[in-house]
């Protein structure tokens, strides 16, 4: 490791790390009790007791995340081509796309739950909503950007249609649609999140967000702190995941990506 | 688009009209007969429609009213104005997209690939991708993509305009030096009367928008091109010659 990727890892643990130190230190040294605000060290200790019951929740939502993902980029990248292809066909479909995307979904998760009988169903569903449109819009203006004179070349050389799309617009799009992934990663994760408060659903085929829910119906608030933590745990994994991918894919030719490596 | 009278001609426009639809009319009334084996320059005022005339030559465009013909044994390369490379791909896959088109292997491009760019001078780079290489190196992968299917017709676009004055020399250099070596025939659309001298064996002088043909200067292409020829005063009566023409057309 460099230098300078020493200190780019080492800079943020620290701020984690005081972060954390003045957390504990003003729980202690005011008394606060736990039922209020647990400790860190509370937390922990809550995480690693509770783990066995937290885990396969966690799985839960990772699975509607991942899910949902998947069928958001299926979906935004056909729906994506066919835009691309066609100005009227996207003129006459994309403000449909627009008011999904601007409809919060803690306002269509009811409905939704409501007309889809299955919960887990559902909550694909809701979490689909959201991860969707970023990687449609994206994606279609990735299309769009490959360059006028890369285009002209492939018609000189009479390039078929297949051709075109694999060897010129699909590598061009592709910097559009990682960037559109990552965006979608998150929102996928809050979309799954967010339907299963609106479900209120218990039982054992639920995710992190029943367990918040539960711990908070028992005020046991250290509890609903472990399971934020395994929340943001998944966040941050479908970051890193998507952030090594683009990577990845992009090396050594994209611009945005070649900063990060040349340091 | 065949059935030229002369065989010796390659490429022939007769009374080409080119509307936009925007209503801006960029050519009119443009006659023009491309011999084998010359080197022309089409040299104008920007905006005068050059590049139209260079697009339509290669039948990216189609013209609004007058015929374009192409001898049928034609075969094109193209250098735009910048070196429109895929950044995703390297030297050697942006060299041989041409030939991948024409849907040929790997295996059976690879010599010819090598061959292209032995010829500018960039074989040591073959896997470098065009980021890491220079404005002067990226305008040679693109002469070397245009040069891989082995054209006869070699159609460039102000390929130079973006570059420092000591690369656009060298680069001059290396495109008379194929031009002669592999007996082509080159149009070359520039708005710099010092290159088109240098290079041309006719220089074609557009008249402002719209575009038409106003006057031709024929240079013997016999003469060695070089910094003789560049001091010369032969060289400064042509480009007397042709920038009066040039500022005629301005006006």
């Amino acid at each position: 490791m460099s230098t300078t990727q020493r200190q780019s890892v080492v800079a943020p643990v620290l701020v984690c790390a005081l972060a954390l130190g003045l957390w504990e230190a003003v729980v202690r040294i005011n008394h606060i009790p736990h039922y209020i605000l647990p400790a860190p060290s509370l937390v922990a200790q809550t995480l690693w007791t509770d783990l066995p019951s937290l885990l396969p929740s966690m799985w839960f939502t990772i699975k509607i995340t991942a899910g949902a993902l998947l069928l958001a980029v299926v979906g935004g990248v056909l729906v994506a081509a066919v835009f691309a292809s066609s100005r009227r066909i996207e003129n006459a479909f994309f403000p449909l796309a627009i008011v999904l995307q601007v409809t919060p979904i803690v306002a269509i998760a009811p409905l939704i739950l409501i007309y889809i009988e299955s919960t887990t169903v559902a909550l694909l569903i809701c979490a689909f909503i959201v991860a969707f449109f970023p990687i449609l819009a994206n994606t279609v203006v990735g299309l769009r950007s490959a360059d006028a004179n890369l285009r002209d070349l492939f018609t000189l050389y009479g390039a078929s249609r297949w051709q075109r799309l694999h060897l010129l617009l699909a590598p061009s799009a592709l910097p559009y649609f990682l960037a559109g992934l990552r965006i979608a990663g998150g929102l996928a994760l809050i979309g799954a999140v967010v339907a299963e408060f609106a479900a209120g659903a218990a039982g054992r085929e639920t995710g992190l967000a029943s367990r918040i829910l539960e711990a908070s119906f028992r005020t046991e608030i250290p509890r609903m702190f472990a399971a934020l933590v395994l929340v943001s745990m998944v966040g941050i994994g479908i970051f890193l995941v998507f952030d090594w991918l683009a990577r990845r894919l992009l090396g050594r030719w994209h611009d945005t990506e070649m900063h990060q490596s040349s340091h | 688009m065949s059935n030229l009278p002369d065989p010796s001609v390659a490429l022939s426009m007769q009374g080409i009209g080119v509307r936009f639809p925007t209503g801006v009319q960029a050519l009119d009334q443009l006659e023009l007969e491309l011999c084998r084996g010359e080197f022309l320059s089409l040299l104008g005022p920007s905006g005068c429609g050059k590049s139209t005339a260079l697009r339509l030559a290669a039948g990216l465009a189609q013209p609004t009213t007058g015929t374009m013909q192409r001898a049928p044994d034609m075969r094109l390369g193209f250098v735009f104005q910048e070196p429109t490379l895929m950044p995703w791909a390297t030297v050697f896959d942006n060299v041989r997209l041409p030939l991948r088109l024409q849907g040929r292997s790997v295996a059976s491009v690879r010599d010819e690939v090598m061959q292209v760019l032995e010829l500018v001078g960039l074989t040591e780079f073959v896997n470098a991708y065009p980021r890491e290489l220079s404005g002067g190196m990226r305008m040679r992968v693109s002469i070397a993509r245009a040069l891989a299917t082995r054209p006869n017709l070699l159609l460039l676009d102000e390929p130079f305009a973006a570059l420092d004055e000591i690369t656009r020399g060298r680069l001059d250099d290396d495109l008379l030096r194929i031009w002669q070596e592999q007996s082509l025939t080159v149009v070359f659309v520039t708005h710099s009367v010092y290159e088109a001298v240098y290079l041309s064996s006719r220089i074609a002088v557009f008249s402002g928008r719209p575009g038409r043909i106003v006057e031709s200067i024929d240079i013997d292409p016999a003469l060695t091109r070089d910094e003789a020829f560049r001091a010369s005063e032969r060289y400064a009566r042509w480009c007397v010659q042709a920038s009066g023409l040039l500022s005629r057309a301005y006006a």
